[in-house]
């Protein structure tokens, strides 16, 4: 293996879907641009955390990491291939190294199946190892997920939610991938069981050397578990840096507001903050507006009067110091 | 548990009160068992005071707010037990008809998901006018201008045409605003809002929050707050009750909750939150699973997974009790707790004393 690229990077990824009408004579009227020109690498041994809300594209671009959706222009590399230049045979080898762990335990596992047979699904799909081979992996799999040998010969709807969502993060661990894609692992959980979730993640992480991207809808829950961080609205990356920056000095108006926006669980940190309440609901990626796409609901924005390059001008990620990328016209004028 | 569990929560005197429950307790009968959601809830709110109700999935918080609406199916389906005095008269055992005139009018709430509480086949002007006339004497015109000046009031611009909508058309944050306008229409005095903002984009929450905020402080109306967020906690109420398997098991002012927390499931609680202050590390779940709601509680439900655990935590449920004597806490924090976490114990999360290792189950749980 060759180490001198990154372990996966992406550049100017766009994953856009049709939007059609009629019956009989469809026909294409327009276009979501669910992920519009994303550019990101990732490390390997990194833990990336992709951050936004309904409708930023966070999930489209995970989904095409582990090429569950094409992209419609742009390419995704990894380990140095291009994985849609690459033949059917191919692809589905790479895709061995590459998995994913889904938002819902409930949805994601086959009702039907034990929990043996679904961890050892993906080792049957890809017909790796004798019977024996497998079910001594799905044995050493459970433990390393933190479920009892016991577990393996019960059903799904045995289990509570954290359980199922060790039987999804066993299921992705099975055939030993170099990345995970984690979407919203823990959002469907308890508190008090999001928490072992969120540790076993990080155990995982540092035990097992992995490469991964996690996908959440807040930055609290991503700052226990990833080393850097990318913000996405409307299709796009809107910061990117390491955590311990983004959290320390965040420079995007949208990272700000989403930062404020966090309750903290202390009422006296509470009663002190400044919120910045963002006024309106997420533009649709159908009709995403003009220049920078955050602009219709930008304090900072207001704050400058208005100034014409946020509606005319797309701002292109860059960088404000070492490792700290930006895409705003202003971001010297956040302090 | 028993009249001392009620008599021992603390009450403003006269007329400041609003709402006392006692030892609510709900059981639902199955086909194949009976799930026991609350096992002797006791609350009391004050006129315009808003209170969290904090809990996980099972916990009993949304039960027990459907048997202060009085929304839960009549026996033998659900058996509910207890007090439930709102303004001075016992509810609880109040004819459908008489409590038709409260819910809505006196105490409404504003549920989780706003999609499937709005009818979707009905303009939203429908829908609120609906409300509107079904407890006052207005004609068409006047309930119409009375839903329109709602909408402006929950922040929902061009407001007559918003009207002629329907549901589909507006996103979960407006719906969740109209929810809202429909809830405060007739300036209730009380308002259930379970968990209002779970299902919205954290800047979305916070708008709603912020409305909810200033609306029922302009109204004067009083709030249960149901949710599983300590943040949302933290940030909108004055008092807080923590749930746990169909009981309270603490209570107190907010700040004095995070400030000193008693309950080992507080405590636990508070540690498993991933937060955006505080140092960056590993979390400290609370082990084990959520209770099994299907057997009768004995004990107190969270003696197995508690560290502080003692002999008769397996045997006996704890009152709700104020710390009374314990320094250094205020008078109206109460605890369910044979073994409280001291204050040093808070921050590391386990007990800190020489050879204490948590009582084993007896030999029956074994």
């Amino acid at each position: 293996m060759t180490s001198n690229h990154a372990l996966l990077e992406l550049r100017d990824v766009r994953v856009h879907f049709p939007i059609t009408k009629g019956l009989l004579l469809r026909r294409v009227t327009g276009e979501v641009r669910a992920v519009d020109g994303v550019d990101l690498e990732v490390e390997r041994g990194q833990s990336v955390g992709l951050v936004g809300e309904s409708g930023s594209g966070k999930t489209t671009l995970g989904r095409a990491v582990v090429a569950l959706a094409r992209p419609t222009s742009g390419t995704i590399e990894f380990d140095g291939k291009d994985v849609w230049a690459l033949d059917r045979d191919e692809r589905k080898r790479l895709r061995r190294r590459v998995q994913m762990v889904f938002q819902d335990p409930y949805a994601s596992l086959d009702p039907r199946m034990t929990v043996g047979n679904s961890i050892a699904e993906p080792l049957d799909i890809h017909r790796l190892g004798a019977r024996a081979d497998r079910t001594r992996r799905v044995s050493e799999l459970l433990g390393i997920v933190g479920l009892h040998q016991t577990h393996s010969d019960r059903y799904p709807h045995e289990l509570s939610g954290g359980q199922r969502q060790r039987v999804g993060i066993a299921r992705a661990l099975s055939l030993g991938p170099d990345l995970v894609v984690a979407d919203e692992p823990v959002s469907a959980l308890d508190v008090s069981i999001q928490a072992q979730i969120v540790n076993l993640l990080q155990e995982l992480q540092r035990e097992l050397g992995l490469t991964s991207i996690l996908i959440a809808h807040d930055l609290a829950v991503v700052r226990h578990v990833s080393d850097a961080i990318a913000v996405m609205y409307l299709g796009r990356i809107v910061e990117r840096s390491l955590a311990a920056d983004l959290y320390r000095e965040p420079l995007h108006p949208y990272t700000i507001a989403l930062l404020s926006a966090v309750p903290i669980p202390d009422p006296v940190a509470e009663a002190k903050r400044e919120r910045i309440v963002l006024r309106g609901d997420i533009p649709s990626p159908a009709s995403p507006p003009t220049g920078c796409a955050f602009h219709t609901r930008c304090w900072l924005r207001d704050k400058l009067g208005n100034p014409e390059a946020c509606s005319s001008e797309v701002p292109t990620l860059r960088s404000m110091r070492s490792g700290h990328l930006v895409a705003c016209h202003f971001a010297e004028e956040v302090a | 548990m028993s009249p001392t569990a009620a008599s021992a929560s603390h009450r403003a005197p006269g007329s400041a009160s609003l709402l006392d429950v006692r030892d609510l307790r709900v059981r639902f009968r199955m086909v194949d068992g009976t799930i026991f959601a609350v096992n002797g809830v006791s609350l009391h709110l004050d006129r315009g005071e808003t209170l969290g109700l904090v809990g996980e999935s099972g916990s009993g918080k949304s039960v027990t707010s459907l048997a202060l609406m009085r929304l839960l199916p009549p026996q033998p389906a659900a058996e509910v037990s207890g007090a439930i005095v709102f303004d001075g008269r016992d509810i609880s055992s109040l004819p459908e008809k008489q409590m038709r005139s409260i819910r809505g009018r006196d105490i409404a709430m504003v549920f989780q998901d706003p999609m499937t509480s709005l009818n979707p086949v009905l303009r939203i002007g429908e829908q609120v006018e609906e409300t509107i006339r079904a407890h006052r004497e207005v004609d068409s015109a006047g309930a119409r201008a009375r839903a329109a000046e709602l909408l402006r009031l929950v922040g929902i611009a061009d407001a007559e045409r918003q009207l002629e909508r329907y549901p589909h058309e507006f996103s979960g944050g407006m719906r969740q605003r109209v929810m809202i306008a429909m809830a405060l229409a007739l300036e209730p005095k009380l308002l259930i809002a379970d968990e209002p903002t779970t299902a919205l984009d954290v800047t979305i929450q916070a708008q709603v929050l912020e409305l909810l905020k200033q609306l029922t402080t302009e109204t004067g109306t009083a709030v249960i707050l149901i949710t599983h967020d300590l943040g949302v906690v933290a940030r909108m109420t004055r008092r807080v009750a923590v749930m746990y398997a169909g009981k309270v098991v603490e209570s107190a002012p907010t700040g004095e909750l995070f400030a000193n927390p008693k309950h080992p499931y507080t405590v636990g609680l508070l540690h498993s939150i991933p937060r955006l202050d505080g140092e960056v590390g590993m979390l400290r779940p609370i082990e084990g699973s959520p209770p099994d709601l299907r057997t009768e509680p004995m004990g107190c439900p969270f003696a197995p997974r508690c560290a502080w655990r003692l002999e008769v935590c397996w045997e006996q449920m704890p009152d709700l009790l104020p710390l009374g004597s314990m320094a250094g806490s205020a008078p109206e924090h109460l605890v369910a707790c044979h073994d409280p976490v001291r204050p040093p114990e808070v921050e590391l999360a386990r007990p800190d004393r020489p050879g204490f290792e948590p009582a084993p189950p007896p030999r029956a749980l074994a």
